[in-house]
């Protein structure tokens, strides 16, 4: 597959979890989520057309489903369920956030991290566009006040690591991959179940109001 | 094919407890699937001890180590199934909970135990990451059992800091796998491969693989700094849930670490890995020392406890030599101890309906038989002879002296810490006047029964191990140093 292509995949990839960080609305944010699923869904798929393996194929398919589809109903369902159309600010404001989004695609492609950028020299854009993914999507999840971005800031973190893995040649067997996706989607039922008690119990998804634990 | 039994025994008796329409039958099904996991884990355990590793599947591999894990994972799990039967009838007759939510806690129960042998039996590290995420997945739920916004808080956290700490630890796992020909094996990595192949490994890949492993894992183990999810999560879960949690789950996650840390010693040598086990295992000792002194609950001072316990364990693995055969005995020691505590702690929280000490007052009148066996745990779990746990203490700490003497010594002041605070809390729960309202009540023989066995095994253990178990610690020793 052409590396240009897949650097503009991975590169809308990474455009979506920026686009994470300013993302005021929820709606938008699952938007980007599901936009963001859908490159690493074509990446696994150029991957099934190198091998030609059917097992990679259903690999691809069950992404498709549980990643794509599946994560937007349950997340839109949520938001109208109990009307989360905003999301919740995050601990550092705008301008912070962006400096540190900056520091960390600049950590990631700097020679610190060579080695692991390295692991295939042809590779080496790819793989560092892909760990900066997976540092900015770590730090949605830090930087983020709400229970619902917090649990699409880890799937993106999911996605990032998989991107990452692709583009390093680490791909695993067809059947652990979807172990893989099968943990994720029970993950995903799990999280949206809990986001909706947290509603329940605290009014609104602002972790930062919970304070009922204290040493 | 005791794997499959194991693990079918349990998610059968899952699928059941969903089904069941009885309470009768819940329980009966849930101590038969744990009887089962029991009985043929030391099935493992021995064939371990006459051959070395087992593995008759492809997908499951055992090493000596590997089969203590499952011994204790099968002793603590059954003590925590006969345990819960009488523990949740009293809540039920308390109008705390209802029948549902005795199907839902037998259902994730049992799925908890069985992701745990998972975990434990995988012969590929891409397995066992899922067994163990699974085991998160199991376990939140359960945490947030009684529905509380404090329980509710504690499991939102729970699920995203081990959710994090997994998804790293996976990255980790994955690095490691740069030293594979990617036309080997078609896609399915064994452990076996990892340390055949780790020569192979860039060193400095090594070392990043193994930090993204130890804190994503570590983060599981309860290790300082990643510990913060831990005191939340087993204070608020019922009390045999904490009791696996702190006693089993810990251990499983730092199996994984071990694991990991075989393979890197192999590419870069021992040191690394070593410094790093001895930073993480004082800073949890460091912290929970401080914190045990001011704690309010006796649930988190039992969860501060556990990450004390862990900071030994790691510091056993870190100083090596001497200091691993006291890390595993450690281990041992501790898993059966702090159940046991663990259990106790649900007897106080049964009769005063508190979690705080300052409300405890008076056990050993109002109830003389948990408070003495609490007392007796509590000098076990801190190191008093003539307990296993004084011996693993020093040998670990003799072993750091030589080798790294501020850190020994260091954190032979640090137990002290923990044993003074520890003691304090526990005087004042156990002695001094009951309230006056409160009725004296007979103590239920089934609340009694699980907590004092492992304290027996643990007293037994101390001055006798069979054979086949000197075999194993023997094994796992020689493997892990």
């Amino acid at each position: 597959m052409n590396i240009f292509f897949l650097q503009f995949l991975l590169g809308i990839l990474f455009l979506s979890i920026f686009y994470l960080h300013l993302a005021k609305k929820n709606f938008g944010a699952v938007i980007a989520y599901s936009i963001q699923s859908l490159i690493i869904t074509l990446i696994l798929f150029t991957s099934f057309l190198e091998t030609n393996s059917f097992f990679l194929l259903f690999v691809v398919l069950v992404t498709l489903v549980i990643k794509v589809i599946l994560a937007s109903v349950f997340f839109f369902r949520l938001i109208q369920k109990h009307k989360l159309t905003f999301s919740v600010s995050t601990y550092l404001n705008l301008p912070l956030t962006l400096i540190v989004l900056a520091g960390f695609t600049a950590i990631a492609h700097s020679q610190k991290f060579l080695s692991l950028t390295n692991i295939i020299p042809a590779h080496q854009a790819l793989l560092s566009l892909a760990l900066s993914a997976i540092f900015i999507s770590l730090f949605l999840v830090i930087n983020r006040k709400d229970a619902l971005s917090q649990a699409v800031g880890i799937l993106s973190l999911e996605n990032s690591i998989v991107a990452f893995a692709i583009f390093a040649g680490l791909e695993q067997s067809p059947m652990l991959q979807f172990g893989i996706i099968f943990d994720i989607f029970i993950w995903l039922v799990i999280s949206t179940v809990f986001i909706s008690m947290i509603y329940r119990h605290f009014g609104s998804l602002d972790t930062s109001t919970m304070k009922h634990l204290k040493d | 094919m005791e794997f499959i039994i194991i693990i079918s025994s349990l998610v059968i008796a899952s699928l059941i407890a969903i089904l069941a329409k009885h309470r009768i039958t819940v329980e009966c099904v849930s101590i038969s699937a744990s009887a089962v996991a029991l009985i043929e884990s030391f099935v493992v355990a021995f064939k371990v001890a006459l051959s070395g590793d087992y593995s008759p599947f492809a997908f499951f591999s055992v090493d000596a180590l590997g089969a203590l894990l499952m011994l204790i994972i099968s002793c603590v799990g059954f003590a925590t199934v006969a345990y819960s039967i009488p523990y949740l009838r009293k809540e039920t007759a308390n109008n705390i909970i209802g029948f549902t939510r005795v199907k839902q806690y037998f259902t994730l129960l049992n799925l908890f135990l069985g992701a745990m042998f998972l975990a434990i039996s995988s012969s590929s590290p891409i397995f066992a990451w899922i067994a163990i995420e699974a085991t998160t997945l199991s376990t939140a739920f359960l945490i947030s059992f009684y529905n509380k916004s404090s329980a509710m808080e504690a499991a939102w956290k729970y699920l995203i800091i081990n959710s994090i700490g997994l998804l790293l630890g996976f990255f980790g796992t994955l690095l490691y796998f740069t030293s594979i020909d990617p036309s080997l094996g078609n896609g399915f990595i064994s452990w076996h491969m990892l340390t055949t192949n780790a020569i192979h490994m860039d060193p400095l890949l090594a070392k990043i693989a193994f930090v993204f492993v130890l804190i994503g894992y570590g983060t599981k183990v309860g290790l300082a700094p990643m510990h913060t999810w831990l005191p939340d999560a087993h204070s608020k879960a019922p009390a045999p849930i904490s009791a696996l949690l702190s006693g089993v789950l810990l251990n499983v996650a730092l199996v994984i670490v071990l694991k990991f840390k075989i393979i890197t010693d192999s590419v870069i040598g021992q040191s690394f890995s070593q410094t790093l086990l001895i930073v993480f295992g004082t800073f949890s000792i460091l912290i929970s020392a401080l914190i045990i002194l001011s704690q309010k609950s006796y649930k988190r001072l039992l969860a501060y406890s556990s990450i004390e316990n862990m900071g030994i364990i790691a510091l056993g693995f870190g100083f090596g030599g001497l200091g691993v055969m006291a890390a595993i005995l450690h281990t041992i020691y501790h898993s059966l101890t702090k159940s046991a505590l663990f259990f106790l702690s649900g007897n106080f929280l049964l009769k005063y309906h508190s979690a705080k000490i300052a409300n405890v007052k008076g056990a050993l009148k109002a109830l003389p038989i948990t408070s003495i066996l609490f007392l007796i745990g509590f000098f076990a779990i801190t190191g008093a002879p003539p307990f296993g746990i004084f011996l693993t203490k020093l040998f670990t700490f003799s072993a750091g002296i030589t080798t790294h003497p501020v850190i020994g010594i260091t954190a032979i002041l640090l137990t002290a810490i923990v044993f003074i605070g520890f003691f304090k809390h526990a005087s004042a729960m156990v002695f001094g006047e009951k309230p006056s309202e409160m009725k004296q009540e007979k103590e239920s023989i089934w609340l009694i029964l699980p907590p004092l066995i492992l304290l027996i095994l643990v007293l037994v253990l101390s001055f006798y191990q069979p054979p086949f178990l000197q075999v194993l610690i023997h094994n796992a020793t020689l493997y892990y140093k």
